[in-house]
């Protein structure tokens, strides 16, 4: 009787498992279309509907979801209440499904996706000035970014920033730190504090197979710092090799602070050891561990979701790395694979004053569009924002950038030499990885 | 005959067309779960990046170069295989020799204790728990705080006891060998279980025997215990190098495959996921099918011979 019961329990079981193996793939989630209302509310007189019609439909496909969605909704909704446009989009996460629908022939008739897209799909695309996009939004290094082969073939939607330095204001008046305009004075500043007793740097970079980014992402920093933007593009048009010597200076700036315990928490193995999250918290925590982490703009909802009660401004400020020479950050590209009046009126929505006004107030990351800057209403925005529009260069991330696997071995070389290997041999190693990159 | 033969419905008289009838379903859910894929792997290894091209196409002017084996030569001879390969065999050794061994010893102490299936119980839990569920406690274990506070228990004890903590996943060598005590944790149960099964099989009146013949417990255990069981031995030894070669869980959880730790399976996952580097990725697939298959074949042909003489 009893094995009887374990035997119908277990077929139950794999039926069960079977009936969920059976069960259809949930990507892509299709988003709730924004409804058009009835009637424009209120007479827009900028938007310029391209000679689209009242019900005319776009698809989109994005990797947007949940609140970021919403944020897209809000952007949109002036244009869709003026123009009449229905919005069809899709958020998905899985660029195959993007490659099939181009291959199946059924291309979405805007994607925002990544910046190697538009070389991967250069003959698809539709130009951004056919479809009437304001070039003049847009500062040079972007739109020289989107354009592949001469076509201005991408539109930079999103962007955000990297090249910032996270901090306390409060304890840094209290210790009677000020903050840094130029890289000597960082310098000067990381050797004051050391001579304070106090620890500069919290620099954890564990993340489980992608450990090391944060690594990566602070070198880069230093070679705007150090070698500026060109030398960035340079690497990752292969021009530069890995192991130039602007490279090596970069690492040991970086390793003489990365891997010495009076500089960062923990020393080389707090390096190695710590996650990214609980290093950027170790700043903020009572008392701090550390009195300043380089990390990206999403460190703010780290600090805020740990420490709710910390307020921008006072308890936690950020401030661009000093004497970088152009930011480091990245962005999402919109792409246009149809050129329906519909498409027109996206794309000159979007890319004009009154578009780029929107994006800022719906406080989606930055826009790239100069006419965001001021109108930002999130404190932290606005200072990001007017970093990114008085900036003369915008770096993508090297690893992300270069494919073939250059992102892991960037990645292993700076978990080896923080962890005492050789720089030379790891940095020969990455440019071989780079120059095999670059040339297939 | 004539008779038997009306009884027996005509689709199961054996006909030259009949064995190939009942092994149909099998042999069409193999060929297109693994002999196609099968082939297919092979195929690509022998591909360039993106399968436009054959490998020797990816050769440079002035660097060593196999040719159409060109994937192979980065699989067998590149600094990172050559290092996932030699922590590929120090878990071999280590792990087998680990699980085995305490297995075996558990086995033989439990079998002569009352509490014997709490005891038993106790050491096969952890087999129970996935492997990525296990890498994520024993990170736990193993964690190294920069600060005064421990988190992890080992370290906790370490600075309890007024040593400086360590950090045992990140120092190279050190951290291989702290894998591999998780791989003993997890794989102990499963060789216990199956000795502790064989142990129970060798006949009491042989060692009843032996004892009257004057042998003490040490000379029963090692001169006829473990001769009678050592089928099963070998079965188990096998079987566990077949699982140590495609340990990947454990290493891609707690380390990534970072700090010198890397083992071959993770290679092949970091190929072929990350890199996009598919021939590389199918060709170091290839290297590790090529590895297990004779241990494979061993495993075999042991299982038959028990079989024969049961």
């Amino acid at each position: 009787m009893k094995s009887k019961f374990w035997q119908i329990l277990a077929v139950l079981m794999v039926a069960a498992m079977i009936l969920a193996a059976c069960q259809p793939k949930e990507t892509p989630t299709p988003a709730p279309p924004a409804q058009p209302t009835a009637a424009p509310v209120t007479p827009v007189s900028e938007i310029d509907c391209m000679g689209a019609q009242a019900g005319d439909v776009i698809t989109m496909l994005y990797q947007w979801s949940g609140d970021e969605e919403t944020k897209i909704n809000t952007v949109l909704k002036p244009l869709v209440d003026a123009c009449g446009l229905v919005i069809q989009p899709e958020s998905t996460r899985d660029q195959a499904l993007l490659d099939t629908k181009v291959q199946a022939g059924t291309p979405p008739d805007i994607a925002f996706w990544n910046v190697a897209q538009l070389v991967q799909y250069q003959d698809k695309l539709f130009a951004m000035d056919q479809l009437g996009a304001h070039g003049d939004s847009y500062a040079d290094f972007f739109k020289s970014q989107g354009t592949v082969g001469g076509k201005w073939l991408g539109l930079p939607i999103k962007a955000d920033v990297k090249t910032i330095i996270w901090y306390s204001p409060v304890i840094f008046e209290l210790k009677g730190y000020t903050v840094p305009t130029t890289w000597a004075e960082l310098d000067a500043l990381v050797e004051k504090m050391v001579a304070n007793g106090d620890v500069p740097w919290s620099m954890g970079m564990e993340s489980g197979d992608a450990t090391g980014w944060t690594g990566s992402d602070f070198i880069q920093d230093i070679l705007l710092v150090q070698q500026g933007p060109e030398y960035v593009m340079d690497l990752i048009s292969g021009e530069v090799a890995y192991n130039d010597a602007g490279v090596q200076q970069a690492y040991e700036t970086y390793l003489k602070w990365a891997a010495d315990a009076k500089y960062t928490v923990g020393g080389a193995q707090g390096t190695l050891s710590t996650g990214f999250n609980d290093a950027i918290l170790k700043v903020f925590s009572d008392p701090p561990e550390a009195m300043m982490v380089k990390q990206s703009g999403f460190a703010g909802g780290t600090i805020t979701g740990t420490y709710a009660d910390l307020k921008y401004g006072t308890d936690y400020d950020f401030f661009p790395v000093p004497g970088a020479q152009g930011l480091q950050g990245g962005a999402d590209w919109m792409m246009a694979f149809n050129d329906t009046p519909a498409v027109k009126a996206l794309v000159a929505y979007l890319s004009s004053p009154l578009g780029g006004e929107n994006w800022a107030k719906a406080t989606f990351d930055l826009t790239p569009n100069k006419y965001g800057a001021s109108a930002y209403t999130d404190p932290a925005l606005l200072k990001k924002g007017q970093m990114l529009a008085t900036t003369t260069g915008f770096t993508p991330d090297l690893g992300d950038t270069i494919p073939g696997g250059f992102g892991a071995a960037e990645w292993t070389a700076i978990v080896n030499t923080v962890n005492g290997q050789a720089l030379k041999t790891n940095l020969d190693n990455v440019a071989k990885v780079q120059a095999e990159a670059l040339a297939q | 005959m004539a008779a038997n033969a009306k009884v027996v419905p005509g689709v199961m008289r054996q006909k030259p067309l009949t064995p190939w009838l009942y092994l149909s379903p099998a042999l069409i859910v193999m060929t297109i779960f693994i002999v196609y894929p099968g082939l297919r792997t092979l195929y690509l290894s022998f591909r360039n990046v993106d399968d436009t091209a054959w490998a020797s196409q990816a050769c440079r002017a002035g660097e060593p170069c196999w040719g159409i084996f060109e994937n192979y030569r980065y699989a067998l001879t590149s600094d990172v295989m050559q290092t996932s390969l030699l922590n590929n065999l120090i878990w071999i050794i280590l792990m087998v020799s680990g699980t085995v061994l305490i297995g075996l010893l558990i086995a033989t102490l439990a079998d002569r204790v009352k509490y014997e299936p709490i005891a038993k119980a106790i050491i096969f839990l952890p087999m129970a728990i996935s492997f990525v569920g296990a890498g994520v406690i024993w990170k736990f274990v193993y964690d190294y705080g920069s600060s005064q506070v421990q988190v992890g228990i080992v370290n906790a004890i370490i600075t309890a006891l007024g040593g400086k903590p360590i950090a045992f996943l990140t120092v190279p060598g050190l951290n291989t060998i702290c894998l591999i005590v998780v791989g003993v944790w997890m794989w102990t149960g499963f060789c216990m279980t199956i000795l502790a099964a064989a142990l129970k099989n060798v006949p009491e009146e042989i060692l009843e025997a032996a004892r009257i013949d004057g042998a003490n417990e040490w000379e029963v255990f090692w001169k006829i215990m473990v001769p009678m069981i050592a089928p099963t031995i070998t079965v188990v030894i096998t079987t566990m190098i077949i699982n140590v070669l495609k340990v990947f869980d454990i290493v891609y959880v707690m380390t990534g495959g970072n700090y010198g730790t890397d083992v071959i399976a993770n290679r092949m996952y970091f190929e072929m996921y990350k890199n996009f580097q598919t021939g590389r990725g199918t060709a170091i697939a290839i290297v590790l099918v090529v590895l297990i298959v004779p241990v494979m074949i061993m495993n075999l042909r042991r299982f038959r011979e028990q079989e024969a003489s049961r």
